[in-house]
């Protein structure tokens, strides 16, 4: 039998014990409603920690760090730079002053995407995979790639349209609608991250095809340069789940992971800090960690 | 499990379109994917946004510097927190502290105003000011622990202390700052005074 020790009960309340010991505290604070009210309080303040720390998290990283982990030579600006939120301009010259604008690689992304989006649609990549002996990890490799490939191109498309951008379903009033109308085409329904605590506004959703499958393409735009424009692309896979990866595809940014039968990818030209911190925001709103 | 958690189990891959990914971008991407994390840890730490951000900025080019000296299949972002608490000491001892830590904390505890006490509200910040009245070494295990998720053996690691020390540091931890909440007028003795009206 341990000793009933505050060690014992802090270490219970974050699952480190055996067992064999869990059931003795167990035990005691069935038995112990003083032990039980210290335990109940106990889990309040760890709560409480955890939800004071947990802000930072999603705070932008500041260039000079990002600069920092890359062995830049570091800015001596102190703090992170942020851009105020400006009221957009509907000029040509506001227009052409995005730093997302691409211009003519979107020829080549919609090309590739005709070829290897509607291919892979109609099943033929995924045919030619299987029918070409390759190993499984090879076939989930180059399944990624293409994944990769459709969200980096989807999101040049949309970043290249601006204010014009290829939305099949507007956001209305209640944004859930534009979600509820793209879900019925998806195996399983779509739910919408809030991002507007990153300046982020839900710009609408399309229906694309993704690695021969449908998926979601949420539309965010922001005038907060620093970050530009985003979109999540949430699809169907039956590849095992896999941790957060970051990739870069056609001068893009992709964060992307898998959980439970579902393929995300959020995708942008911001620095891999913010796009880290707001899938992170992702996964937590999603319950897709 | 947050997703920082999630990441903190397996190394962050890159995979680019321009080729093969040097080992130096590798590591690169792996730091900046985890520089949040990093913030959070030296905010906790320092109590200061200002002082946590010099703090992990001096931490990544002590990693890059010493990029040969970490272990490949060993935790990333284990590592990173022992540069950060590292940097964080040598700063400390280099400040010439005259009190131990312990007395500073009675010294902080002794000096708040009374009118916080009476509010009866206890904010997020004031969470966070009760952690940083923490003994140093009780705030690092807790910091570790609860709020990194780290497993005691992990945060041990990365406090180069046994298994033990860090369970009895974070009950120690855990019990003071529940009684400082409750006792300080907070949400939890808040929660309590409308309970028993």
């Amino acid at each position: 039998m341990h000793k009933r020790s505050d060690d014992r009960l802090v270490a219970y309340l974050d699952g480190e014990l055996e067992v064999a010991e869990r059931r003795e505290i167990e035990a005691w604070l069935a038995s112990d409603a003083t032990a039980r009210e210290k335990f109940a309080a106990l889990a309040e303040s760890t709560n409480l920690v955890r939800a004071a720390f947990d802000e930072i998290i999603h705070e932008p990283v500041p260039d000079r760090l990002i600069a920092a982990a890359r062995g830049e030579s570091v800015s001596s600006e102190p703090v992170g730079r942020v851009l105020p939120f400006r009221r957009r301009q509907a000029t040509e010259a506001a227009s052409t002053s995005r730093p997302w604008r691409v211009g003519l690689p979107v020829a080549a992304c919609l090309l590739g995407l005709l070829l290897g989006g509607n291919a892979a649609y109609f099943g033929v990549a995924k045919l030619a995979l299987n029918g070409s002996g390759k190993s499984p990890a090879v076939a989930a490799a180059a399944a990624d790639n293409l994944w990769l490939d459709n969200a980096a191109g989807y999101f040049k498309l949309v970043a290249s349209a601006g204010d014009g951008a290829l939305i099949d379903v507007a956001p209305t009033d209640d944004p859930r609608e534009a979600l509820q109308k793209i879900s019925q085409n998806l195996p399983q329904a779509v739910r919408l991250p809030d991002l507007k605590p990153w300046g982020l506004k839900f710009r609408g959703a399309r229906l694309v095809v993704a690695d021969g499958r449908p998926a979601a393409q949420l539309v965010y735009t922001t005038d907060n340069k620093a970050i530009g424009p985003l979109t999540l692309l949430i699809g169907s896979s039956k590849e095992p789940d896999i941790s957060p990866t970051l990739a870069r595809r056609q001068e893009v940014n992709l964060l992307y992971w898998r959980h439970q039968g579902r393929a995300y990818a959020l995708v942008g030209q911001s620095d891999i800090g913010y796009l880290w911190g707001i899938a992170n925001d992702v996964a937590w709103q999603l319950d897709a960690i | 499990m947050s997703l920082s958690q999630k990441m903190a189990g397996s190394p962050v891959h890159l995979v680019s379109d321009r080729g093969p990914v040097s080992d130096r971008d590798r590591f690169c991407d792996q730091l900046i994917a985890v520089l949040p994390r990093l913030r959070r840890f030296a905010r906790g730490l320092t109590g200061s946004a200002v002082e946590a951000d010099d703090l992990v900025q001096a931490a990544c080019e002590r990693a890059l510097a010493r990029r040969h000296q970490f272990q490949e299949g060993t935790r990333f972002d284990s590592w990173m927190f022992r540069i950060v608490q590292t940097i964080w000491i040598d700063q400390i001892r280099a400040r010439d502290v005259r009190k131990e830590d312990g007395d500073v904390a009675e010294e902080r505890l002794g000096s708040d105003e009374p009118v916080r006490r009476v509010e009866a509200r206890l904010s997020l910040d004031e969470v966070r000011r009760a952690v940083d009245r923490l003994p140093r070494d009780q705030r690092t295990a807790l910091l570790l622990v609860t709020v990194d998720g780290l497993s005691y053996k992990e945060a041990a690691e990365v406090a180069r202390v046994p298994v033990g020390t860090i369970m009895s540091r974070l009950a120690r931890a855990r019990i003071a700052l529940q009684q400082h909440l409750a006792a300080g007028g907070g949400m939890l003795g808040s929660k309590k005074d409308a309970q028993a009206q």
